[in-house]
């Protein structure tokens, strides 16, 4: 096919009431046909599988994170109860003081105070 | 590829890929490949970003897979998605080119021709590459629309989700700016 008569296809596709179905098979028998290149189908599913490969992945992240939260925080509490078994059975009470280690002792506080020692 | 999928209706596609199919989809990327390619490539032209697009295009269709309810018929959900992505891809061209030339992002667009079988052929791709480029943007999708994907006014209305005579204001608005063009080729 003429450009020229290219031209007068694209003329007539503008026109409101042309009717235009026919026109994208006659161009493409013209050589003005549009597609992707090969393995774009296999490059879309591909990058597909790689957005739900990172969200699988962040699952796993977000679950290993949970679970090693979970062990420190048993952990942690385990040591507190220990912590408070071993200073009441040294102190014999759950004061402020016997928790700083310090003596519940007045006169010894006021004699370190006066003299330093 | 499963042989069912190639006779599966586009609605038992759309729910084997919710599944998670991906045979499915891809039944989905091959039906639709060409027509999203005259859209992505007559309004952007024949370069690698294109290919780009075109895969954008069928990424955010299947992440939108889960909000498509079937009131349009798939193609034209597609279709929607390919508008959109060309739009705003042209916007953001023009932005960037805006800040490092006085030139318009458009006139970027490479245009080249894949095998031409002979010169009568390759003509007649860059008469209507020429042609298309030379159009503003607005203009050049309804030209799309009507030219490369053969749609009525009504249907082109449709896609673009804008008033019948929009469309055809805009048609007779390209047709002043594609006289001006032809005339010169």
């Amino acid at each position: 096919m003429k450009p020229e008569e290219i031209k007068r296809i694209i003329s007539e596709s503008i026109k409101g009431d042309y009717d235009t179905g026919k026109i994208p098979e006659i161009l493409e028998n013209e050589g003005v046909s549009y597609d992707f290149g090969k393995g774009f189908t296999e490059k879309v599913i591909g990058r597909l599988s790689g957005i739900s490969l990172t969200m699988k992945g962040d699952a796993e992240f977000r679950r290993s994170l949970n679970f090693a939260f979970y062990r420190i925080a048993l952990t942690g509490a385990a040591a507190i109860v220990i912590l408070l078994i071993s200073l009441f059975l040294m102190q014999d009470s759950f004061s402020f003081n016997s928790l700083l280690g310090i003596g519940d002792s007045v006169d010894e506080s006021i004699v370190y105070l006066i003299t330093g020692f | 590829m499963k042989e069912s999928y190639r006779l599966a209706g586009d609605d038992e596609l759309v729910k084997a890929s919710l599944k998670g199919d991906k045979l499915a989809f891809s039944e989905i990327v091959n039906r639709y490949r060409k027509m999203v390619a005259r859209t992505v490539k007559g309004m952007l032209g024949d370069s690698v970003y294109s290919e780009d697009i075109g895969q954008e295009v069928f990424v955010n269709l299947y992440n939108s897979l889960p909000e498509f309810r079937g009131d349009a018929k798939l193609s034209t959900y597609i279709q929607r998605i390919a508008v959109n992505l060309t739009l705003n891809e042209i916007k953001r061209r023009k932005r960037f080119f805006s800040m490092f030339s006085h030139k318009g992002g458009d006139e970027m667009s490479e245009i080249e021709i894949a095998d031409p079988e002979n010169e009568e052929k390759r003509e007649a791709k860059e008469v209507v590459n020429k042609v298309l480029m030379s159009l503003d943007p607005k203009f050049r999708i309804i030209v799309v629309m009507r030219l490369l994907q053969g749609y009525s006014t009504k249907e082109t209305a449709e896609t673009l989700g804008l008033p019948l005579g929009t469309v055809l204001s805009r048609l007779s608005r390209a047709q002043e700016q594609l006289k001006e063009m032809l005339g010169k080729l």
